[in-house]
C-alpha cells in the first residue's frame, strides 16, 4: 500500500450538482492503495491546496489523486503545490471528473459511477508513476520578429526596449507592412502613416534591431531558447551599404511595371522603392521586371548611379542565425474574391475594387493623390456601393469567420467618399454591423448621421448597365429586392492567412486552425503563445483583428518573449521521450514521425551477443531540449522501446487495467 | 533451361565466392529427408556448395537469416529471388542489415509449388549484385490469383460469418510466434510479447489473448509487410495471417495508390510518417 491520497473537489457546483461528490469520496477510501479522501468545495483555492497540502503532512501521504477539471487547467497549479510539500509533483493524478463527466453527463447516479471509474484509473496509474527532474537549458539572448508589419514593429521596438537584440525579418523590400498602405485609421480619423512611419524610423535606429528587408526564413531547428533559423537573403542588387537613395536609378529605369503595393492601381520603375517613406529609404530590383538582368541589355541604372551601388550579378545568400525567441507576425492578405464570386463580375468590371485599393485611391501618396476616381474613367464617383462580409460569414463561397475591421473600415471609407465628393450618395449592403472597440459605435452612428445609407443584406448580382454598375441585392428589413445603380463598388473582402504562412508554420512545427490562422497555445489563457515553446504569436497572423488589437497582442507576445529572454537558463518538462536502448532495434519507425525533428539515429556502443565483441549499432536518441512529449513515436515504436516519462506504457496499462479488473 | 542446369550453375558459382573468398559464406537451400521440401542452407565451402539445390521445391525465404550475422566477418552471400530481395530492401530499410555487408546472388524465379506463391508479383529479383541466369520475360510474375484475393473470400463474408471467422482463427492459434519468427520484417531486438513486465500481451493461452495478438501483429507488420507469405507457410494451424496483413496494404492501397513494401531499400513506411501535406480531411 503505498498512501496515496485522493482529493474530490466541487468546483461550487459545477460537478457538485451533477455527481455525488461525497459518495466518489467514500469510494475513493475503499481502494486498496489508497489512505485517505476528502471533498471541498474549490481545491484550487488557497485553502483547498492548504487542506492537500496538511493531509500530506498529517497523513503521510507519498502519492496524490486530483479529482476535479482538466488537467489542462489546474495540474501545472497542483504541481506548484507539491514543490512545497515533499512530494515529487509528477506523482500526481488528475482524475478529469468536470469536462468528462459533470459537463457533459445527465444522468447523477451513472455520472457519479464514471467519476469513481476514472479515479480508480487514477489511482491505478499514480502508483506506476515514478518521480521525475526538471532539467535546465541556457537561453540564447535574441529574438527574431517575423513580419515587419505593425504588429511585427511593435513587438520588436518592445522587445529592444528591454533590452534584448532583436532582428526583424520582412521579406518584402520595406517594412511597414499592411498599415503603410493605409489612409486614415478609425475611429479617430488619424492618418496611418503619420502614426505608423514613426515607428519605422525607430525600428531603423535603434541600437538593439536589426533590420532584414527582402529576407524569408529558409529552416528552422533547435528549440525554446535555442532556436537555429536559416535565413535567405534575397538579391537587392543595390548594394545598401553605399545607397543613399538618392532616387535617380528609379526616375531613369524604363520599366513600368504594376504596382503592387499600389494594388495595381499605377505602375513603378524595375528598381524601386515599396512607396515614398520605405523603411530602409534604398531601392531594390524586382528580377523579374529588370531588362538588364532578363536579357542582359539596358543598364541604365548602373549608369546613372553616381556611387556604383548597381550589382546585376548579385545572388541570394543564406545566413544561419541564432534565436531565444521568435514572435510570428505574418499577418493576412486580402482573399482572392474574383475568384470566389462569379456573380460580382470577377474582376471583369474596373470599377469594383477592393477595400485596399480604396484606402490607395484616397490616400495622399497614392496613384491618384488621394483624389477619389473611378480607375476606368479618371472620374468621380458620385454614387458608391460598400458590399461587407465578401468572403467573410459565408459558408459556402468564402470562410465562416467574420474579418472585424471591415464593419469599422467600411463605415470609414463611406465617410471618406462623403467628406470628400460633395453631393455623393453611399450605400452600405451588410448583413450585421459589428463596432465592439472604444469609439466604435459612436463613428458608426455619425457615418450614418452624415449621410451613408446601410442596406441589409447581401449583394446578389453586380453587372455593368451602360455606365454605371449595377448592385442587386435583397433589402432584408424591407423583404424586397433594390438595385443600386453604382459609379464605383467597393468590396470589403476577408482577411486570409498571408502567402507562404502554411509553410513558415510547417517550418516551426506549429499547429494552425481550420481556417489557416495560427493556432494559439490556449485560446483564453494562453493567446499570444503557439504550441511550440518559445514561438509567440502577434496581430493578424492568429486571427483577423484591427489596429488596436494587433498592437496590443504585439506587445503583449513582447512581454512573453522578455520573459524568456530575461532567464539566463530555463526549465524544461520532464515529460519527454525516453529510449530504451537496449530494446531499440534502430528501425528508425520514430525518426520521421517525430514533428519536433527531436529524434536522431545514432550510432551507439554495445557487444555483439554471444562473442561478446565490441561492435556499434543504430539507436534511436531524443534531444531533450526538442522533444515536446506528444508521444506520436511511442506509438510508432513497435517494440514499445520509446515511453513517455510520465506515460509509460506500463502507466497507461496500469490505468486501462483498473477500468476492467 | 532446365533445373539441374540451374542448379549446376549455383553451386559453380557459390563455390567461386567462397573460394575467391568475395563472400564468408553463402545463404541457400539443401535436400531434406522429406522430397517435396528444403531447409535453409549455410554453404561455407567447395563441398557445402555441392549440397545446394535449386527445383521446385525450394521455397524457404533465404533472407531472413542474415538477422543471425549483423556483424559479419566478410560479406555474406545470399541467393535472391524476387520474395527474398524485397526482404533484403525492408531489412535495409529497417536498418537491421547494411548493404554493404551483403553480396546478393539474383535468381530470377519461376513460381514455386507452394501456397505463397499464388499472389507473387515479383518472380525476378528487385536488388542483386549478379544475376545467375536472365530472367523469363514472358512471365515476370506468377499467373496465379489476384493480389488480395485472401482478403476479398474474407471481406465477402457477412458481418456475423466475418466475426464467427476470426473467432474460430483465434481459437485456432496456439501463440507459437512461428509467423513472427519467420518474417522479414519481425526485427525488433525485443518482441513486445516477451515484455510481459509492460503486459501488452497477456500470457494465457485463450481466445482473448490470441485475439490482441493477431491484430497486433498484423498492424506491426502492415504497410511495411513484402507479401511472401512466409507466415502462412510456417504456420502450423494453417491460420489465415498474410490475408490479414493484406488487408492493411488494400487499405493503403486505396488511401496512397499502387503500393508495394521492399521494392526498395529507400524508407517507405506509408503508416510510419509524418509529412506536413498528409491528407487531414477527418481533422
Amino acid at each position: 500500500m503505498s498512501k496515496t491520497g485522493v482529493f474530490i473537489c466541487h468546483c461550487g457546483t459545477n460537478i457538485a450538482s451533477a455527481l455525488d461528490v461525497y459518495k466518489v469520496a467514500e469510494a475513493a477510501k475503499a481502494i486498496p492503495d489508497v489512505s485517505y479522501a476528502a471533498e471541498y468545495k474549490y481545491m484550487c483555492s488557497e485553502p483547498g491546496q492548504q487542506l492537500i497540502l496538511d493531509a500530506i503532512k498529517e497523513q503521510g501521504l507519498k502519492r496524490i489523486v486530483i479529482a476535479a477539471c482538466s488537467p489542462r487547467m489546474h495540474e501545472i497549479t497542483f504541481r506548484k503545490m507539491l514543490k512545497k510539500s515533499g512530494v515529487n509533483e509528477y506523482l500526481l493524478e488528475i482524475a478529469n471528473i468536470r469536462e468528462q463527466d459533470s459537463w457533459v453527463h445527465e444522468d447523477t447516479g451513472k455520472a457519479t459511477e464514471k467519476a469513481i471509474d476514472l479515479v480508480r484509473m487514477a489511482v491505478a496509474k499514480v502508483q506506476k508513476n515514478e518521480p521525475l527532474k526538471t532539467s535546465f537549458i541556457p537561453v540564447t539572448k535574441r529574438a527574431l520578429v517575423i513580419g515587419g508589419g505593425i504588429a511585427g514593429i511593435q513587438a520588436a521596438l518592445d522587445i529592444a526596449d528591454a533590452g534584448h537584440d532583436v532582428v526583424l525579418l520582412e521579406r518584402e523590400p520595406s517594412i511597414g507592412g499592411r498599415m503603410a498602405m493605409l489612409d486614415k485609421t478609425f475611429p479617430t480619423l488619424d492618418c496611418s502613416a503619420c502614426i505608423s512611419t514613426p515607428k519605422m524610423v525607430d525600428v531603423s535606429a535603434h541600437p538593439n534591431i536589426t533590420l532584414m528587408t527582402s529576407c524569408e526564413v529558409e529552416s528552422v531547428s533547435g528549440y525554446i531558447g535555442n532556436f537555429k533559423v536559416a535565413i535567405r537573403k534575397k538579391a537587392k542588387y543595390v548594394n545598401h551599404d553605399i545607397c543613399t537613395g538618392c532616387g535617380l536609378c528609379e526616375e531613369k529605369c524604363p520599366v513600368k511595371t504594376d504596382s503592387a503595393f499600389n494594388r495595381g492601381l499605377s505602375k513603378r520603375p524595375a528598381i524601386y522603392k515599396l512607396f515614398p517613406q520605405a523603411v530602409p529609404a534604398k531601392p531594390v530590383i524586382d528580377k523579374e521586371s529588370c531588362i538588364k538582368i532578363k536579357s542582359g541589355k539596358c543598364g541604365l541604372c548602373e549608369k546613372i548611379c553616381p556611387l556604383g551601388c548597381i550589382d546585376y550579378n548579385d545572388e541570394d545568400r543564406l545566413v544561419e542565425e541564432e534565436f531565444g525567441a521568435i514572435v510570428l507576425a505574418t499577418g493576412y492578405k486580402l482573399a482572392e474574391w474574383q475568384s470566389m464570386y462569379d456573380e460580382y463580375g470577377a474582376g471583369r468590371f474596373p470599377d469594383v475594387i477592393d477595400g485596399l485599393q480604396f484606402e490607395r485611391l484616397v490616400n495622399a501618396s497614392g496613384p491618384t493623390e488621394g483624389r477619389i476616381t473611378r480607375p476606368s474613367d479618371g472620374k468621380e464617383p458620385k454614387t458608391v456601393v460598400i458590399v461587407k462580409c465578401v468572403g467573410s460569414r459565408d459558408i459556402k463561397k468564402g470562410h465562416p469567420y467574420c474579418s472585424r475591421a471591415c464593419c469599422m473600415y467600411a463605415a470609414k471609407h463611406a465617410h471618406q467618399i462623403l467628406e470628400k465628393i460633395p453631393g455623393s450618395r453611399v450605400f452600405i449592403f451588410y448583413i450585421d454591423v459589428r463596432t465592439p472597440g472604444k469609439g466604435y459605435e459612436e463613428f458608426y452612428d455619425k457615418t450614418r448621421k452624415d449621410g451613408a445609407v446601410y442596406v441589409r443584406g447581401r449583394v446578389s448580382r453586380i453587372y455593368k448597365e451602360g455606365d454605371h454598375i449595377v448592385c442587386q441585392g435583397e433589402d432584408s428589413l424591407l423583404g424586397r429586392q433594390v438595385r443600386v445603380n453604382a459609379d464605383l463598388v467597393v468590396l470589403e473582402t476577408a482577411m486570409e492567412p498571408s502567402e507562404g504562412s502554411a509553410e513558415l508554420l510547417g517550418l516551426l512545427g506549429c499547429a494552425k486552425d481550420e481556417d489557416g490562422w495560427i493556432q494559439e497555445a490556449h485560446p483564453k489563457l494562453r493567446p499570444v503563445e503557439t504550441q511550440v515553446g518559445g514561438v509567440f504569436l502577434a496581430g493578424v497572423c492568429q486571427g483577423p483583428k484591427d489596429i488596436p488589437d494587433t498592437v496590443a497582442q504585439a506587445s503583449a507576445s513582447a512581454a512573453k518573449a522578455i520573459g524568456l529572454l530575461n532567464k539566463d537558463e530555463m526549465e524544461t518538462s520532464p515529460m519527454i521521450a525516453s529510449v530504451a536502448e537496449d530494446k531499440c532495434s534502430g528501425c528508425g519507425a520514430c525518426e520521421p514521425i517525430c514533428p519536433y525533428k527531436a529524434i536522431t539515429l545514432e550510432r551507439i556502443p554495445d557487444r555483439e551477443p554471444g562473442t561478446g565483441r565490441k561492435i556499434e549499432r543504430p539507436a534511436a536518441r531524443v534531444n531533450a531540449g526538442l522533444c515536446q512529449g506528444c508521444g506520436a513515436c511511442t506509438v510508432a515504436c513497435r517494440t514499445g522501446a520509446i515511453d513517455l516519462l510520465g506515460f509509460r506504457n506500463n502507466q497507461i496499462l496500469q490505468e486501462v487495467d483498473a477500468l476492467w479488473p | 533451361m532446365t533445373y539441374a542446369e540451374k542448379q549446376r550453375l549455383m553451386r559453380d558459382r557459390a563455390a567461386a565466392l567462397i573460394e575467391d573468398g568475395i563472400v564468408a559464406y553463402i545463404i541457400g537451400w539443401r535436400e531434406t529427408r522429406f522430397p517435396d521440401k528444403t531447409a535453409v542452407f549455410f554453404a561455407r565451402d567447395k563441398d557445402d556448395a555441392e549440397r545446394l539445390v535449386w527445383n521446385e521445391y525450394a521455397v524457404p525465404l533465404t533472407a531472413k537469416y542474415m538477422t543471425g550475422d549483423r556483424w559479419p566477418d566478410g560479406k555474406i552471400g545470399v541467393f535472391a529471388r524476387g520474395c527474398d530481395s524485397k526482404a533484403i530492401n525492408r531489412l535495409i530499410s529497417d536498418n537491421q542489415i547494411e548493404r554493404e555487408n551483403v553480396y546478393i546472388i539474383g535468381l530470377p524465379c519461376e513460381g514455386k509449388s507452394d501456397d505463397r506463391c499464388l499472389t507473387c508479383r515479383q518472380k525476378d529479383p528487385v536488388a542483386y549484385d549478379e544475376l545467375l541466369w536472365e530472367p523469363d520475360s514472358a512471365s515476370p510474375t506468377v499467373a496465379g490469383r489476384g493480389r488480395f484475393f485472401r482478403t476479398e473470400e474474407v471481406e465477402a463474408l457477412g458481418t456475423q460469418e466475418r466475426f464467427d471467422y476470426w473467432e474460430d482463427v483465434y481459437s485456432r492459434c496456439i501463440r507459437c510466434y512461428a509467423c513472427r519468427n519467420i518474417c522479414p520484417v519481425c526485427t525488433c531486438r525485443e518482441c513486445y510479447v516477451d515484455m510481459h513486465r509492460t503486459g501488452f500481451q497477456g500470457k494465457r493461452q485463450d481466445t482473448a489473448e490470441n485475439r490482441v495478438f493477431g491484430v497486433t501483429r498484423a498492424f506491426h507488420v502492415g504497410d511495411r509487410c513484402i507479401e511472401c507469405g512466409e507466415c502462412e507457410r510456417a504456420c502450423p494451424m494453417g491460420l489465415p495471417i498474410l490475408g490479414q496483413t493484406q488487408k492493411i496494404i488494400k487499405t493503403v492501397e486505396r488511401l496512397a495508390g499502387d503500393y508495394e513494401s521492399g521494392m526498395s531499400p529507400d524508407k517507405e513506411n506509408f503508416l510510419g510518417k509524418f509529412d506536413k501535406d498528409d491528407k487531414d480531411a477527418f481533422m
